[in-house]
């Protein structure tokens, strides 16, 4: 069996004596590697992420890291004995401290280490806080002061970091170029993170695994692939807001039916009986536009997504069905036309319920 | 619940607190003497409806004063209204006693008003035409001019941090600035109002220098008289306990009226700094007025009345041994303030890391000391040492320890600890209010250990904090009155013990000077501290 660096085993986080996420297991393999945990607001991410830093009581299951248990019904190690950051969504940075002493705070943890691997300078420059160097907390904006944050949880150079919605605050023009440093730093340095966020985008762009928290449950755990296209239960289709659910009955190996569409080919991802009833999940890219096609929906809605469109179309069942189509499309329809859709429809991965 | 140091010594410091109190509840079920009934068939009703006349009184007039001259000045600019500002905070330098022996002094017959009207317009029969304001009259006045700057500066302090934005709600909703202050501004500053005339309230319940002065008879000149005419220290007692439930039921009312509600803002989005109004002519004329006024008579009067004694009677200003009154004080200042300091801090981060419930209820009770008369708790403090030299000390077979707290320093200090504890305790607790919880969790979480935290993060931040409560201890130490005349050591004297026997023994001109000493330290101390009591910067 491998070893991972970091386990949660059967956890179930409370906060007192309320609990918010019921057992709970997930691993990182590899030091260094990224996940995120996604889930609707006030849910337990933050609980999660708490009580792996020590700052909340854990009364069922273990926490691991690198070998060494951190919590167990048992054991508890004190927040400051762990060498695991986090960095809250919150300001918490220290207000009678400049940015600057506050972030330099972090690094008199990392003094030990043989090799300082990252300076005050290039965390600053990276996260482009220069300016707010000399400034005290309630004098910066609460991006930047997420950012700053944010710059002393990485200095530290922690043996587990964890992120708590990082980059809410962030002005959305430079959350995407932060993003980027974000991740090329922790892969630089080779730091374990652990993003707790509400943005799937984000989480997808970060993390090397998701997890998917829904009703008190990790309820998916896989590659950010896997969580997009392949989602395991109903309650993440509709978290992830990513298509809608129709009946269909299974004909073949390779086949099912819809009452609306017709024949629909494509790889199940599990297996069915044929002439099982079941529900399929029909994202915005599995149908293509074709105005030659027979095959002709109503369109009662056009949404404008910069480089797409969606569009809603009325089905005879009177099922609204998302379709999606570039936005540089030759031909595009306005609300009533009727508008093509390709035959025979292929979906590359049948997911099913 | 892991016990640590911080849990053990912050309920070591609390149980401390609370022996007097106890004692005071323990003596409620003892016997007492005829003179209960005695008081219960004469004066018992008098001295209740004094009690809550004196109070309703002083609670109206302060409330006016206090929230008046705080909307004025944190509202509108008028000429001075920068150094009404501060100024309107030296009232503290002046004890009610003190303040009561200035009304008397002028008011009296032929007292400085009357030698005013003699220079002015000659001979004449004027004591008659002098108002007097002896007696509940003046009681009210002594303290409500003495104390109504607790209102002030805890409704200045709500309104400074009161946006821009809730008043310009308040114009687009096309309020008068009348109906501005009545339905926004003064709702939004009455946690900080009710908080600032429940000290107000304790004061005034505990007040007894002015009212021996004026010879008022209320709950505490009755505990004074049980004790120290008919030795009956289980009835003062039960007098303390059943104010103490009036002062408890206070407590509870504050917290009550401000649980439920949220009156200020978090963070420092959407907040707006407040542009004062420009005030002209007649509203300014007026402004000033009102401002000048209290100014006036709640410091500058009984200033020079005091100094006008002590130029006059210039004697007594060298019949006293000034520099061994001031070492006095200081010395009890600084001791207690230290003291008071370095327990209160402890207790509160002790609190803070436990979150302990029996921790939680001992430090609320411990702060009702200051609740407590000091008269009864020097008395209380005197019972319980007595008691514990008599039934533990004593039975161990070693010496009398009672010399070492009755009539000693350490004991002074220590009761001076008692009373004061709930002023250092609230006073770093509001300071440790400002610090989230996330940052001791940072703390933490950068490798902190709990006493490098309170070393190095909490103690640099509340620095002002500490200050600021320990400049406050100091007034009001300087103050003190009725616990140093009990347990000071034979023969050691300050301004204020110098100031009342003066007074007592009818010798008001000789009282001036130790008053005078005692108003110009106190006014030292607040000048100094200006800055962190009026808070003007967001420290």
């Amino acid at each position: 069996m491998t070893k991972n660096f970091f386990e949660v085993n059967n956890v179930d986080f409370n906060v007192g004596n309320k609990t918010k996420v019921k057992n709970v297991s997930f691993a990182i393999e590899k030091q260094g590697d990224v996940i995120c945990l996604l889930g609707p607001s006030g849910i337990g991410k933050t609980t999660i992420l708490r009580t792996i830093a020590g700052l909340e009581k854990l009364k069922k299951g273990s926490i691991i890291l690198n070998g060494k248990t951190l919590s167990s019904e048992k054991i508890n190690l004190e927040p400051e004995d762990r060498n695991v950051s986090l960095a809250f969504q919150d300001n918490s940075l220290f207000p009678h401290y400049t940015i600057e002493k506050n972030i330099s705070l972090g690094s008199e943890r990392n003094k030990e280490k043989k090799e300082k691997k990252i300076s005050l300078k290039e965390i600053v420059d990276l996260l482009d806080i220069f300016h707010i160097l000399n400034k005290y907390p309630h004098e910066v904006s609460a991006g930047e002061a997420q950012r700053a944050s944010l710059a002393r949880s990485l200095i530290m150079q922690p043996d587990l970091l964890l992120l708590d919605e990082p980059l809410s605050n962030v002005d959305q023009s430079f959350k995407e170029e932060i993003q980027v440093r974000l991740k090329k730093i922790l892969n630089k340095l080779k730091i374990t993170t652990i993003i707790v966020t509400h943005d799937s985008y984000e989480a997808f762009y970060l993390g090397s695994k998701c997890g998917i928290i829904l009703n008190q449950e990790l309820k998916q755990f896989d590659d950010p692939y896997k969580v997009y296209h392949l989602p395991n239960s109903i309650e993440v289709v509709n978290f992830l807001n990513r298509g809608i659910l129709v009946p269909a009955k299974v004909t073949g190996k390779n086949t099912l039916e819809n009452w609306d569409l017709g024949t629909i080919e494509g790889n199940f991802i599990k297996e069915y009986p044929k002439g099982a009833n079941v529900q399929l999940l029909l994202q915005p890219e599995d149908l293509e536009h074709d105005d030659t096609s027979n095959l002709k929906l109503e369109v009662v809605d056009r949404k404008f997504r910069g480089t797409n469109f969606i569009y809603t179309l009325r089905a005879p069942s009177n099922t609204l069905i998302p379709v999606f189509v570039h936005s540089h499309h030759i031909h595009q329809h306005e609300v009533d036309e009727k508008f093509g859709i390709k035959r025979p429809i292929h979906i590359d991965h049948i997911v099913c319920f | 619940m892991r016990i640590n140091f911080w849990y053990i010594s912050s309920f070591v410091i609390s149980l401390f607190v609370i022996i007097p109190i106890l004692t005071v509840f323990s003596s409620f079920f003892d016997n007492t003497s005829n003179y209960f009934q005695v008081l219960k068939n004469t004066f018992l009703m008098e001295y209740i409806l004094n009690s809550l006349i004196l109070l309703v009184s002083v609670l109206i007039l302060t409330f006016i004063i206090g929230t008046g001259s705080a909307y004025l000045v944190s509202f509108f600019n008028f000429p001075f209204s920068n150094f009404f500002k501060w100024a309107l905070i030296l009232s503290f330098a002046v004890p009610p006693y003190i303040y009561a022996y200035s009304l008397t002094a002028f008011f009296e017959n032929y007292g400085t008003a009357y030698t005013i009207l003699k220079n002015l317009f000659g001979e004449g029969n004027y004591n008659q035409s002098i108002p007097k304001f002896d007696g509940l009259l003046g009681v009210v006045l002594s303290i409500s001019f003495s104390l109504y700057a607790y209102v002030y500066i805890l409704a200045r302090a709500s309104f400074l941090y009161q946006s821009q934005n809730i008043i310009d709600l308040g114009k687009n909703l096309g309020f008068t600035k009348f109906k501005a202050f009545y339905s926004i501004i003064l709702p939004a500053a009455r946690p900080a109002i009710v908080a600032g005339l429940s000290l107000v309230a304790m004061e005034t319940l505990a007040e007894f220098g002015a009212v021996d002065f004026f010879s008022i008879n209320t709950l505490t000149t009755g505990i004074y008289n049980s004790w120290i005419a008919f030795d009956d220290l289980a009835f003062a007692n039960q007098l303390s306990f059943f104010l103490l439930l009036f002062i408890f039921a206070l407590f509870i009312l504050e917290n009550l009226s401000r649980k439920n509600a949220k009156y200020h803002f978090n963070t420092k989005a959407g907040f707006k700094q407040k542009q004062k109004i420009q005030l002209s002519g007649k509203k300014a004329f007026l402004a000033f007025s009102f401002c000048f006024l209290v100014f006036f008579l709640s410091f500058l009067f009984p200033l020079s009345q005091m100094m006008y004694w002590t130029l006059k009677f210039p004697e007594n200003l060298f019949d006293l041994k000034i520099l061994d009154l001031l070492m006095n004080t200081l010395y009890l200042v600084i001791l207690s303030s230290l003291l008071l300091i370095i327990f209160g801090l402890v207790s509160n981060y002790g609190n803070r890391v436990n979150k302990n419930k029996t921790l939680n209820i001992l430090s609320t009770l411990s702060i009702s000391g200051y609740a407590i008369p000091g008269v009864i708790l020097a008395v209380a403090f005197i019972t319980f040492i007595a008691w514990f030299d008599d039934s533990v000390i004593k039975n161990l077979g070693f010496v009398s320890i009672k010399k070492v707290f009755i009539g000693s320093i350490l004991g002074l200090v220590l009761v001076y600890f008692i009373r004061f504890y709930s002023l250092a305790y609230n006073g770093i607790k509001s300071g440790y209010e400002k610090i989230n919880i996330s940052v001791d969790e940072s703390s933490y979480l950068l490798g902190y250990s709990k006493r490098k935290t309170f070393m190095n993060i909490h103690i640099p931040f509340l620095r002002n904090s500490l200050l600021f409560v320990g400049i406050l201890v100091s007034l009001e130490i300087i103050r003190e009155l009725p616990i140093t005349l009990i347990l000071r050591p034979f023969n050691f004297e300050t301004f204020a013990t110098t100031a009342y026997i003066s007074a007592s023994e009818d010798l008001l001109e000789a009282a001036a000077v130790p008053s005078l000493f005692l108003i110009l330290i106190a006014t030292f101390f607040i000048i100094v501290t200006s800055k962190y009591i009026l808070r003007d910067n967001n420290d």
